[in-house]
């Protein structure tokens, strides 16, 4: 059992506390506590997202009690929206279109190992510095760059605190270290208690649509339904694949998840529309891009965090291995 | 501008404007730089509406752009020559013409089709006074796709953040809520032919 591993084991039980941090910890150590206090400590703070010329607040609420995890991600200014996650089920409340998309979940060994660590081999892809930086909001800070090595990932700069390894300010950079997105706390708070009804959903969905997006099932490593990547990006390999329900796809379709050990990208196989191919189509939302394409009569999106060469390279890259079943929907 | 001439615009962008009328516009267009930067912004805003999946306007979205159209108005006599432009997705042939007569350009950057990824990104930045108009404009100019769309890419972040590291996923769930999912967001830029 890895390190990470064994934290998130003893945060599951309780007994989560972030050991103490040493400025001269290599860089990697402070990505990996950062990414556990994140998943193991009640913090409750507001931020602004910036991405491009768009600047919302948002709020965030992380409540850890009895190993029980519950996160609340809240538009104040903005579309209204939420999004509530458990360890059953996450909730995206979209009040604009008055839905509400439900992706159960499992915490398990098995997403655990899906979810992207960062390793040793991250060095190859990735340089990595830590260094001293101003105080924010009253906390020392250490100053963490990402830098990768080529163009096929982004990069991040972290401005974590010293005693926590909190972030209190992150950017995603572009390979030329140009900001794609910034997200800033104003305010951060970690209380050692925070109630249940702060991760309530504020949103009245009484009347809203409920579509259940995702499926119940372990994940899987081995391939799902015959469909591979022939030659992913530089780092990329296949960490987990499951079958997704999709609203608007009358049948689960397989999703493919290949990470880096920072980055991830997501891949789902849909079936074609009968009227034929669709456009090929590149979409943006601060630092995610999503591809789509046709590929054998099938409707091929790839997502990530990554640029859009990457999820374009992937997406065109998906082949249906011989013997394949066919996603018939019925079309 | 009057409301005959914003008629004719909206016609011809919808290649409805009958052949005498649209030789007049064209020649006015060729000689009046504050038309030609209203036509822009009429254009982008038909550039937004027939976005891939069939657009939809956010909330407030005509007056916001009413609003920057009479600003490029008032703002179009101290314009300076811009960019060369280079093409533009989806135009109709009436568009075409006015393009060719060197009215506009408009580039849909962040959800757009393969065929436009040679299209340059925007540089609103410059010159000041139209920039200003471009930037409320682009602030203005997000534009939903249709909800089947939109739920999608929404259940495709949602799936995938289950995936990503904590930060990742923090990242690509704010891009969830302060975006609709695969807006369309619009960059640009307006050219005059020299």
């Amino acid at each position: 059992m890895s390190l990470r591993h064994a934290r998130v084991l003893a945060a599951a039980l309780g007994l989560a506390v972030v050991p103490g941090l040493q400025a001269a910890d290599p860089p990697r150590a402070w990505l990996e506590r950062m990414s556990e206090s994140l998943a193991t400590r009640n913090y409750d703070g507001l931020f602004t997202h910036t991405a491009g010329n768009q600047s919302e607040v948002m709020r965030i609420l992380h409540r850890v009690e009895d190993g029980r995890s519950v996160e609340r991600l809240v538009s104040l200014d903005g579309s209204g929206r939420e999004i509530v996650r458990t360890p059953e089920e996450v909730h995206a409340y979209l009040p604009d279109r008055r839905v509400v998309l439900v992706e159960p979940r499992k915490e398990d060994g098995s997403l655990l190992k899906a979810v992207p660590a960062p390793g040793p081999e991250l060095e190859l892809l990735y340089e990595l510095e830590a260094r001293p930086g101003h105080r924010i909001l009253g906390n020392d800070v250490r100053i963490v760059d990402v830098r990768p090595r080529d163009q096929y990932r982004y990069g991040y700069r972290l401005w974590l605190a010293e005693d926590t390894a909190m972030p209190l300010r992150s950017a995603v950079l572009d390979a030329e270290g140009r900001v794609i997105e910034q997200i800033q706390f104003t305010r951060l708070e970690m209380p050692a208690h925070i109630p249940a009804s702060a991760v309530e959903p504020s949103v009245d969905a009484t009347g809203y649509q409920w579509i259940r997006t995702g499926r119940r099932g372990n994940v899987r490593v081995a391939s799902v339904a015959g469909w591979r990547v022939r030659q992913a990006p530089p780092g990329f390999r296949l960490v987990a694949s499951r079958f997704q329900a999709l609203p608007g796809v009358p049948v689960p379709v397989p999703h493919l998840i290949f990470s880096d050990g920072l980055a991830s990208v997501s891949v789902f196989i849909e079936p074609g529309p009968a009227s034929g191919p669709i456009p090929r189509e590149h979409a943006t939302l601060g630092s995610a891009n999503a591809y789509t394409t046709t590929i054998q009569g099938h409707v091929v999106t790839a997502v990530g965090e990554v640029p859009q060469n990457t999820v374009r390279d992937i997406a065109s890259s998906v082949v249906p291995e011989s013997g394949a079943p066919a996603l018939d929907a019925g079309r | 501008m009057t409301d005959q001439i914003k008629e004719q615009i909206s016609a011809l962008l919808d290649g409805e404007l009958p052949q005498n009328e649209l030789n007049l516009l064209v020649r006015r267009l060729e000689r009046d730089p504050a038309l030609r930067l209203a036509f822009g912004r009429y254009a982008l805003v038909g550039e937004v509406l027939r976005a891939p999946g069939g657009a939809l306007a956010s909330a407030g979205f005509a007056e916001r752009v009413s609003v920057a159209v009479a600003a490029g108005e008032s703002a179009a006599t101290s314009a300076a020559a811009y960019a060369p432009s280079t093409r533009r997705r989806r135009a109709t042939p009436l568009v075409g013409a006015a393009v060719a007569a060197g009215a506009l350009f408009a580039a849909v950057l962040l959800l757009v089709p393969e065929q436009a990824e040679q299209l340059q990104p925007a540089r609103i930045a410059e010159p000041p006074a139209p920039a200003a108009v471009a930037a409320d404009i682009e602030a203005s100019g997000a534009a939903s796709p249709t909800p089947a769309r939109s739920q999608r890419m929404a259940a495709y972040l949602v799936a995938h953040g289950e995936y990503s590291t904590p930060i990742a996923r923090r990242n690509v769930w704010t891009g969830v809520l302060a975006n609709d999912p695969g807006i369309t967001r619009v960059s640009y830029e307006f050219s005059e032919a020299r």
